[in-house]
């Protein structure tokens, strides 16, 4: 199997203490590439997430307003699920050879983001020299472009995430599930089939308690949410279910595990991006506005027990704002816009502590339930997930850097009223979270 | 005999996502003996309502799935059936007392027998 170089440990800002970066303001988003979306996969190649990803990508090519022989470098993240997939040997479907030019990986632009699979598709690519995998999410993705670069590794640089939804139910019959036996970390965890977000239910009941809040005060912020990501035109659900949800909708949901309702989870989807990052210089030339890159940081779970707890989420949060405010020598009253990651929506607002947003200067933990009750529209001095995330576009965990990158450069289709000078996107858990700062300015 | 007839909607209905067997037309049949019909489903019952209208059917109810036993307490029916394609539906019917129907099973429409 064909694989690239993944990403140095070195290059994440994974701690305090490190200065402003290096590469603040020199690094710069321009043409952004969205495919069409689809709730699964119907096996036609022309339907693939590789097909999707190569559209993103021309997309983002046109939108920059470049010549697709000027990118010199890509970073992709391969795995295009967290749910039920192929086995990685598995053949691609009748016809897919008659469409797409193959490469060693079957499973290459079906199950698995392959950049040589890109390339022997996109001959138009003549010059890509640079080539990395951000493993694991978009998010890394992104902060690995940055760090290129800024290094000076690759000028004219392609972010690309596809994310693949087959036919069936997507946690069921994966994993330990599917097996007979269970070995590694999930002879402890997943034995006996707990959901996807049962660990995120935990912390949330734990978050309530200690702080006095209750699952109905997040309805204004999934209302909220479905409003934002409806007026997106590349959304699932602008493109396939424009129904909006509303309070009583959300508090008859049905518990997948209680106190996290069907509407806490985000929908599989398949759907692509492709994101153009260059040099500030060269940013200049493109067409979109640019959107710098004030820094970047990491966070990765602390070794413990076999779940996160609610004190490693609050800690790690904090963290990931303190080294995001120090890498980009901002504060948290500078941000204009949160883009934090909400698959799925009960941790949301541990992202939002963390970065002390909307805090006014004064709050510490547990304000974020209340802050959804105050205006956190796109209209509002307090513009919370502008983009609506996954549970208002379909689950990819890109959305929200992609409208990071819309804000700054004025022209997302739920464009905050107030100046969009500042704002921050990452992904994914509180605990695990790769995030960016997005300026107007290079300043 | 009054029969109350829950449709689940993605993959069982042919406007689901994915599309199921269950036709507009077997709900319309269905509708015109006087069977009480309605979707119990885990789209939000306000996307629920608007689909129904969209395809110019009144129906008596629309709930989230795991409110069947709700529906049951709301009308009056000698038999309930829900309709649907997954063992949820299936465990979600038979925890509150209707008789379940896969999907495929309901194609034949059965329940035409059942006021014969």
């Amino acid at each position: 199997m064909a694989s690239h170089p993944m990403t140095p440990n070195s290059w994440h800002r994974n701690r305090e203490g490190l200065g402003i970066w290096h590469g603040r303001g020199k690094v710069a988003a321009t043409g952004v590439g969205t495919s069409p979306t689809a709730r699964r996969w119907d096996e036609k190649p022309e339907t693939s997430m590789g097909a999707l990803t190569l559209i993103a990508i021309r997309k983002a090519i046109e939108d920059a307003g470049i010549s697709p022989s000027e990118i010199d470098g890509i970073v992709i993240t391969p795995e295009s699920t967290t749910g039920v997939s192929n086995d990685p040997n598995t053949p691609p479907p009748e016809g897919w050879d008659q469409v797409f030019k193959m490469v060693d990986y079957p499973q290459a632009g079906i199950t698995r983001g392959d950049i040589d699979w890109i390339l022997v598709n996109m001959p138009e690519l003549t010059n890509v020299q640079f080539k990395m995998e951000g493993r694991g999410c978009m998010s890394v993705s992104f902060t690995t472009a940055a760090e290129a670069v800024a290094r000076g590794l690759t000028h004219t640089c392609l972010v690309i995430r596809g994310w693949h939804n087959l036919a069936g139910r997507y946690y069921v019959g994966q994993g330990a599930a599917a097996g007979d036996t269970l070995a590694g970390p999930q002879k402890y965890a997943g034995l006996w089939g707990a959901p996807a977000c049962a660990g995120t239910a935990m912390i949330f009941e734990e978050y309530c308690n200690k702080y006095g809040k209750n699952h109905d005060m997040m309805a204004p912020f999934i209302v909220e949410q479905r409003k934002n990501g409806l007026m997106n035109p590349d959304g699932f659900y602008s493109q396939h279910r424009p129904e909006m949800i509303t309070v009583e909708d959300y508090l008859s949901g049905r518990w997948i595990a209680k106190p996290a309702n069907i509407y806490d989870n985000d929908l599989p989807i398949q759907a692509a991006l492709a994101v153009i990052m260059t040099t500030a210089e060269r940013a200049k030339n493109h067409r979109p506005k640019p959107a710098y890159v004030l820094t970047h940081a990491q966070t990765r779970p602390e070794s413990q027990g076999v779940t996160p707890t609610l004190e490693s989420w609050e800690r790690l949060s904090d963290k990931m704002g303190r080294m995001l405010f120090e890498g980009a020598g901002i504060g948290p009253d500078d941000l204009d816009f949160e883009n934090m990651y909400d698959g799925f929506t009960l941790f949301h607002q541990f992202h939002l502590e963390g970065l002390r947003f909307g805090a006014n200067g004064e709050k510490g933990r547990g304000y974020a339930l209340d802050l959804y009750q105050e205006d956190i529209s796109i209209t509002g001095p307090n513009p919370v997930s502008p983009s609506g995330g996954n549970n208002g576009n379909g689950r990819t965990r890109f959305w929200n850097h992609r409208d990071s990158i819309l804000q700054v450069q004025g022209r997302s289709p739920s464009q905050i009223s107030k100046p969009a000078n500042i704002g921050v996107s990452g992904s994914h858990m509180p605990h695990m979270c790769d995030s960016l700062i997005w300026s107007s300015s290079p300043d | 005999m009054a029969i109350l007839i829950s449709f689940d909607i993605d993959g069982t209905l042919e406007f689901g996502d994915p599309p199921g067997g269950i036709t507009l037309e077997m709900v319309k049949r269905a509708q015109d003996l006087g069977f009480l019909i309605g979707s119990c489903s885990d789209r939000f019952p306000s996307a629920q309502k608007s689909l129904w209208e969209a395809r110019d059917i009144q129906v008596d109810f629309v709930a989230a799935k795991h409110m069947l036993p709700d529906i049951r307490q709301r009308f009056e029916a000698d038999i309930y059936v829900h309709i649907g394609d997954r063992d949820l539906d299936r465990q979600l019917a038979e925890q509150a007392g209707f008789q379940f129907l896969w999907d495929h099973e309901g194609e034949a429409e059965p329940w035409l027998e059942w006021v014969k």
